[in-house]
């Protein structure tokens, strides 16, 4: 591929996440970044470690369960990413691109990020980042063509791509919006700029692929997607590093804007290794009658905490908002989600569920806002637990606040065991009982891929987690 | 008794002798000394009134890790059946077709039935899944089953005649040497009867020694599938076996008889 190129390892350096990241975090950016950066900085610097006295974070000791002193932020010299990528878009342009569907040039990647990037179906783009660091982009050069734009989100602030500036950590997470979303704001590396052109169709996912190579490493990352009024596109955030015996930081910060009519999906799949950490604040925008779907896959990694907030903010707005956990040894996922709705006559519906062995842990914590005036919301918000082991704890705090009076709401909480006379029931039909306890395992979490229209997404999320369950 | 064609060992497949069960945990036996003996290739009728322990002999034949055998044996084709796993009890050839099927949320019919035929393969060994298919298909025509239905989930939101009619397919595709059917015509219209019934006799021709016990409150099925030997269970023991006019009797008079027997 035309603009595929590996980061070297030589052309990065660490610096522990602290002022001297902060300062360097910068360099290279135009003077608005720099400044909302250190604005950002001086935030995260000003706001406490988020502790388990806050409703927020009670479940999550997020200060003992990750050590930010031992981390190191990779950034390469003279700021930016220890290679460039170059308008994905241009370079498509220019080389008459075939529509992107293999690795292609990402050789000299590591394995795991090949192995998992050579699932994939056919795409419309590919980003792949390696601690933060964007190291190719490309996308189907007809889209490009039509004024797709997939960029290096560096590359995109840098050359003033129309959408950065404006929207870059100021309506969907802002810095201001807690320790972490200041954390990110300050010290992003890099991420991926994605604007889809008013009525343009995307009708194969665009793809990121990411990887935290190594223990010490924290990776931040950036996500802006604009969607113009009716235009539609789905987007696959895969996250993966090695097992490793320290801990690594998967810092993401994910900003979507759906315009009127526009359809968007998000997924993100969490499949890091034994040490990894995953801190990730979404936030999806839907305006009139746009839908914006998430789907939130944690398998991997020790620890992980996604705090997502769906803002329908048009009338006909919509999110189907879907969540998948399967935790085994001592894994921590936690959830903390929000459903506001602001404008009249929309429609959310969201559906978490998680799978627990071993000393694994799940905490769910959503809310339902319906803000004054938003009448005829339909929300609904449900959280199931299957708990696999007498040692896995699932926490589930489903909560509604509501200030309108002509709405459907629900929600619904449950934690349950192994349905022992299921279990029974196929073992009766030669099955046996560890094949047993996968069958029903598969089919509680399939109700969640079941709801997704996106075949490949399904295939490589049920086989990761058939692979964990053999492994256990 | 119409011995079956060709069917040469005249020895029971199936020998329960004194078999006492109870709820595990609980202090008093539900089963309280059942004796029973079929040969390959028989049909055997079990009737008796609601709580008498049919389906407590069923799941216990089965394996259902909620009893307790508290004596007795139990031998099938010359194994101790009672020391074996479910899993490894429907190996050897058992099948139970539950009174009350359990739903399996997410799991579809054909993976739940294509799991089950891998599982009885050596290890290494694949299920040819065209094979299956074939299979499948054959055995949901023969139960006048739109071929759509493999895809619904294992008895989730089915009607209770639908389940019924599961339980058969999935017999029907394992080809028990055993097959226990317990209260399969409860729920089932006439029309679905005749449809099962007709099944269950397909799959005895196919299978000249295969050996079913059937548990039910109706002479009805009876009428399809003919019985080699009616029993009579009242208060967790068999308390009369005959042939199939036994079945007629009771039709006729119910369980007065046994009752002040029991009570007496
Ligand atoms: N798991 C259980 N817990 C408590 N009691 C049980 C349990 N299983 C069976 N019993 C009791 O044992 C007795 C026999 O039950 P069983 O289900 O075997 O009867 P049945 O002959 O199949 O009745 P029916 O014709 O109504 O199906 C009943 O009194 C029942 O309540
Ligand atoms: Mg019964």
């Amino acid at each position: 591929m035309a603009n595929g190129g590996v980061a070297t390892a030589e052309k990065v350096e660490r610096r522990a996440v602290g002022p001297a990241a902060a300062a360097e975090a910068g360099a290279g950016d135009p003077s608005w970044l720099r400044a909302r950066r250190e604005e950002a900085w001086a935030l995260y610097e000003a706001m406490p470690m988020p502790s388990t006295r806050s409703e927020e974070w009670r479940y999550t000791d997020v200060g003992r369960l990750l050590d930010f002193d031992g981390l190191a932020v990779a950034q390469a010299p003279g700021g930016g990413p220890g290679r460039r990528s170059g308008l994905a878009s241009e370079e498509a342009l220019a080389s008459e691109e075939a529509p992107v569907s293999h690795v292609g040039a990402a050789t000299g990647l590591p394995a795991e990020l090949r192995d998992a990037m050579a699932q994939d179906r056919e795409g419309a783009g590919r980003v792949v980042d390696v601690d933060g660091c964007v190291v190719l982009a490309e996308l189907d050069g007809e889209l490009a063509r039509r004024g797709v734009v997939l960029a290096s989100l560096r590359d995109a602030a840098r050359q003033g791509l129309e959408g950065v500036e404006s929207l870059l950590a100021t309506e969907a997470v802002p810095a201001s919006d807690g320790k972490f979303p200041a954390l990110n704001a300050a010290l992003w590396s890099d991420g991926v700029f994605l604007r889809v052109p008013r009525g343009v169709s995307l009708d194969l996912p665009v793809r990121l692929a990411r990887w935290v190579s190594s223990a010490g490493t924290a990776a931040f990352t950036r996500i802006l997607v604009v969607a113009e009024e009716g235009s539609r596109v789905s987007f696959v955030d895969e996250i993966l590093s090695p097992d490793m015996d320290g801990t690594a930081l998967a810092g993401t910060t994910v900003e979507i804007f759906a315009r009127g009519g526009a359809q968007v999906q998000y997924v993100s799949l969490q499949r890091m290794g034994r040490g990894g950490a995953y801190l990730a604040q979404q936030r999806t925008l839907a305006e009139r009658d746009a839908t914006l779907d998430t789907l939130n896959v944690a398998l991997g990694g020790s620890v992980g905490r996604v705090d997502l907030n769906a803002r329908l903010l048009g009338s006909g707005a919509n999110s189907d908002m879907l969540g998948l956990y399967f935790g085994d040894g001592d894994q921590h996922f936690d959830f903390n989600t929000s459903q506001d709705h602001v404008a009249p006559n929309a429609h959310s519906d969201l559906l978490y569920k998680g799978a627990l062995d071993g000393d694994s842990r799940g905490v769910f914590r959503g809310i339902i806002r319906v803000h004054e005036g938003a009448q005829q919301t339909d929300a609904y918000q449900t959280n199931r637990n299957l708990l696999m082991s007498e040692r896995a704890v699932a926490t589930s705090l489903p909560n509604l606040e509501i200030e309108a009076d002509d709405v459907r709401c629900s929600h619904g909480a449950t934690v349950g065991q192994l349905d022992a006379e299921a279990l029974f029931y196929l073992m009766s039909r030669g099955i046996g009982r560890r094949r047993a306890e996968r069958l029903v395992v598969l089919g509680f979490l399939g109700e969640v891929l079941s709801r997704l229209p996106m075949g490949g997404v399904v295939e490589k999320v049920t086989k990761a987690i058939e692979a964990k369950l053999r492994h256990g | 008794m119409n011995q079956p064609e060709g069917q040469m060992d005249d020895s029971p497949i199936l020998s329960i002798s004194g078999l006492t069960a109870r709820v595990a945990g609980e202090p008093i036996d539900i089963l309280k000394g059942v004796d029973l003996a079929v040969r390959p290739g028989e049909t055997h009728a079990i009737m008796g009134p609601n709580g008498s322990g049919k389906s407590t002999l069923a799941k216990v034949l089965a394996g259902h890790p909620g009893y307790e055998v508290t004596g007795g044996s139990v031998a099938f084709r010359g194994q101790d059946l009672l020391e074996m796993e479910p899993d490894e009890r429907a190996q050897t050839g058992v099948f139970m077709a539950f009174q009350y099927p359990v739903e399996i949320p997410g799991v579809s019919i054909a993976n739940f039935l294509r799991t089950a035929l891998q599982a009885r393969l050596a290890d290494g060994e694949e299920l040819d899944l065209f094979d299956f298919q074939e299979l499948l298909v054959e055995r949901m025509e023969l139960l006048d089953m739109d071929p759509a239905f493999a895809e619904r989930h294992v008895n989730e939101g089915f009607s209770g005649g639908e389940k019924k009619r599961n339980e058969i397919l999935q017999m029907a595709v394992l080809k028990p040497t055993l097959a226990v059917m317990d209260e399969t015509d409860s729920g089932l219209d006439i029309d679905a009867l005749k449809i099962v019934a007709h099944g269950v006799n397909t799959l005895k021709k196919e299978m000249p020694g295969m050996s079913v016990l059937l548990i039910t409150h109706y002479q009805r099925i009876l009428d399809h599938i003919a019985p080699d030997a009616v029993h009579v269970m009242v208060g967790g023991a068999i308390v009369q076996s005959g042939g199939p006019e036994v079945a007629l009797e009771l039709e006729a008079q119910g369980y007065e008889e046994y009752r002040a027997v029991t009570a007496g």
